[in-house]
């Protein structure tokens, strides 16, 4: 029973989490692009389209390269990420699924799934990106 | 004496040369030429012979409209079938050009650039006995404006055509009774708001092919070029009885869709001589052709400087505009390159003469994407893991009972659904009901209890809801598979793919993108934890695609077994067969693990040619 009702309460934790996540990134992907990069971790891995693209640097390279963008997001799930996964470590996993006009492009629908993991300090908590993976529905035509 | 027998080489875009750069106010450039004013007026009218020169087979016919007036200007958006039957066609006819099948069909509905323009009714009354010709061409040169013509007709004695524009319409008006025919009668010019007319505003699949064909033969791979200079009198269009008229928008909509559609790597456009007076059909041309950089507009008719407004989203470095009336709007030269680099920041040559560099603040954004590619899948002892975890999970999940797959979740495992919203593409397709009731969309979904409720938590809960999904098929050949991450603990993979929906009337083809995180199970296998399937309906492409291959057969067993498979022997295999790991792997599997059965059964089949071609490519 106890189990249950920890669960229930992560699965809340992973909606709210999920919900300000999801409205934090995309308009900082459209908006403040150069910002983006802060809300992955060190170490985060994006597989863009079928391309790795692993830890801060390459990351930073990567969004700077990626044409402006005008997200717009139709759909979020996400479920709390099971502890013996994540080494106790809080971690929630998020999915959506909406489209995107890049600069100089067509519109795309998309697919992007994230792990978000909780970072404790003494002073606050922040959610960052462990693991994100995007794709085109279309990418096979692109 | 009068000039009737003036010879005009075209009806309707073509003008009379230089007369639009004439100035425009006053009429005193028409006043000198003017004949006499005097002389018999409306004498006979009724029994006037018909002028022996005009050209009474000249009612097209093509004008299905009344003659009544229309005194509310109505609003209306004339091209709107021709934009659905352009579609229809595109889908036929793509691919003729360089075997390009895979371009999405566009958007029209932002293309309709006239809705809100109001058209007109031109009536010349006696204009029957006239030559149209020279009667348009008379107009056409003496009227301030430059207009398109529509629809040229003649009903009993009067002459008809239509405009498209108030404007156009006043400064036709103005030009009645400023000049005279051959019997020295005035021509009054009548203009009257009218619906819009019904004119055949598509192009033919014919003229469409013969357009394609003129295009391939101008355009130049090796500098990416294409040459539409004059192209209105190419002898190939005109032989062929096209008549590329690109101030109409269903002309110069198909040159673009052409060039969209096979050419979108486009860079250089020459359109110059066209006798071009607007580009309001090109502004979506940097959507079309987005690597343009130079644009040849020399010796058309622009005359406004907001003309190029339309296509500033070009990220032109080199503009022709000589030999266009615009260009005279300009004392300055100075005025005319800053009013230029206005509008292409990054121009660098204008008419030919190379500009001083541009000063930029180095804020240029990119517009190229990473280029698409296919499964990510890390190392190749996780790739195999997954493909053969994927192997048996689906056939698995494809058999008719789902029960089997208690033994690949945790027991706290838990998993839901989601599908596409109803803005999605394809909204014309059933609908995906099937999964409706399952769905958790918590963008749409605020009820936490339900949000809760439809997130299934604990082994038997997760597998009874999926035993409740409908029956599928999986196409094993669709998948396009993702790691995303990986660590002792833990592996994430990401799975896209498409998929028949059984049991239903017609199969529907579905598309999935499903996430699985997995710890590792005591037997080296993997243990689901988390599962999140998003499902849509698959794109026309994708149906095309679905199971052209054959899927391999499934696994005999419903129960996956997950050990893990013993590498080396795939490898030597592999290396023996010629087969990639995963075709080398089932070949194995399917014969015990027992290598030389293995490669009894692989020669066999081999010499039968049974064996698909997709298991050797790697």
């Amino acid at each position: 029973m106890a189990v249950t009702q920890d669960f229930r309460t992560d699965a809340d934790l992973a909606c709210r989490a999920a919900e300000e996540f999801v409205s934090l990134y995309y308009e900082t992907i459209d908006k403040r692009r150069r910002q983006l990069t802060k809300l992955y971790m060190d170490t985060a891995t994006l597989v863009w389209n079928g391309n790795p693209i692993s830890g801060q640097n390459a990351l930073i390279e990567f969004f700077e390269m990626l044409p402006s963008s005008e997200f717009s997001v139709n759909m979020i799930d996400c479920q709390p990420v099971h502890e013996m996964a994540t080494q106790g470590q809080k971690t929630v996993l998020v999915v959506t699924n909406g489209s995107v006009k890049f600069d100089g492009n067509k519109h795309h629908y998309f697919n992007q799934i994230f792990l978000l993991t909780l970072h404790t300090t003494p002073s606050n908590s922040v959610w960052k990106i462990a693991s994100d993976c995007f794709r085109f529905q279309d990418w096979a035509n692109s | 004496m009068a000039d009737g027998g003036r010879s005009y080489i075209g009806h309707d875009d073509r003008f009379g040369g230089g007369h639009f750069t004439k100035k425009r106010k006053g009429r005193g450039p028409f006043r000198a030429k003017m004949y006499s004013e005097g002389g018999p007026k409306y004498l006979n009218r009724g029994t006037y012979p018909p002028n022996p020169r005009s050209r009474l087979g000249d009612d097209d016919g093509d004008i299905a409209m009344s003659d009544a007036h229309e005194p509310v200007r109505s609003r209306f958006n004339p091209y709107s079938r021709g934009g659905r039957k352009r579609d229809d066609r595109q889908g036929r006819d793509r691919g003729n050009f360089h075997g390009n099948t895979s371009r999405e069909p566009p958007h029209h509905a932002r293309n309709e650039l006239r809705e809100n323009k109001s058209w007109f009714k031109v009536t010349i009354p006696h204009g029957r006995k006239y030559d149209k010709g020279w009667l348009m061409g008379l107009i056409q040169s003496t009227c301030t404006l430059p207009f398109t013509p529509v629809g040229y007709h003649c009903d009993h004695s009067r002459a008809h055509f239509y405009v498209e524009d108030a404007t156009v319409a006043k400064a036709i008006k103005q030009i009645s009774r400023t000049f005279t025919d051959r019997e020295n009668f005035k021509v009054t010019i009548l203009t009257a708001p009218c619906t819009a007319p019904e004119i055949p505003n598509d192009m033919s699949q014919e003229e469409i092919v013969h357009l394609k064909s003129c295009m391939q033969k101008r355009y130049d791979g090796a500098q990416q070029a294409l040459n539409m200079k004059s192209v209105r009198i190419a002898p190939d269009l005109i032989e062929n009885k096209v008549d590329l008229i690109l101030n109409r928008g269903t002309y110069m909509q198909a040159m673009l869709q052409i060039i969209e559609e096979n050419v979108p790597e486009l860079l250089s456009l020459d359109l110059s001589n066209n006798k071009l007076y607007r580009l309001d059909y090109m502004s979506e041309i940097h959507l079309k052709a987005p690597n343009l950089k130079i644009l040849n507009l020399s010796d058309n008719l622009l005359r406004s400087v907001k003309d190029l407004d339309k296509i500033k989203n070009l990220k032109l470095e080199m503009l022709w505009l000589n030999g266009n009336p615009l260009c005279k709007n300009f004392k300055d030269q100075t005025v005319y390159i800053s009013a230029m680099r206005d509008r292409f920041p990054k121009l660098l040559r204008l008419d030919g003469h190379e500009l001083p560099p541009p000063i930029t603040f180095d804020v240029e954004t990119p517009t190229t994407l990473p280029p698409c590619k296919g499964s990510y899948l890390a190392t190749d002892d996780i790739k195999a893991l997954v493909l053969r975890f994927l192997q048996q999970y689906y056939a698995c999940y494809d058999s008719e009972d789902r029960q089997g797959l208690l033994n690949v979740y945790h027991d706290e495992a838990c998993c839901s659904l989601s599908i596409s919203g109803p803005s999605a593409q394809n909204p014309s397709r059933s609908s995906l009901g099937e999964y409706f009731n399952g769905s958790r969309n918590i963008k749409r979904l605020r009820d936490p209890a339900l949000r809760f409720k439809l997130l299934k938590h604990k082994r038997l809960n997760v597998v009874s809801f999926l035993n409740e999904l409908p029956r599928t098929q999986h196409d094993l050949n669709s998948f396009v598979v993702d790691i995303t991450a990986q660590s002792n603990t833990l592996l994430c993979f990401v799975v896209n793919g498409v998929f028949k929906v059984e049991g239903q009337s017609s199969d529907p083809v579905r598309a999935f993108t499903r996430v699985f995180i997995a710890v590792p199970s005591t037997d080296g296998g993997l243990l689901l934890v988390n599962d999140e399937q998003f499902i849509r309906n698959a794109t026309t492409e994708e149906i095309r695609k679905a199971f052209a291959t054959p899927a391999p057969t499934p696994s005999s067993s419903p129960v996956p077994v997950l050990a893990p498979a013993p590498q080396d022997m795939v490898q030597a295999f592999s290396l023996f067969s010629g087969m990639n790991a995963e075709w080398s792997q089932k070949c194995l599997q399917d014969n015990g693990w027992d290598f030389e059965q293995a490669a009894q059964i692989f020669m066999k089949l081999k010499a039968e040619g049974k064996i698909p071609e997709v298991a050797f490519i790697e």
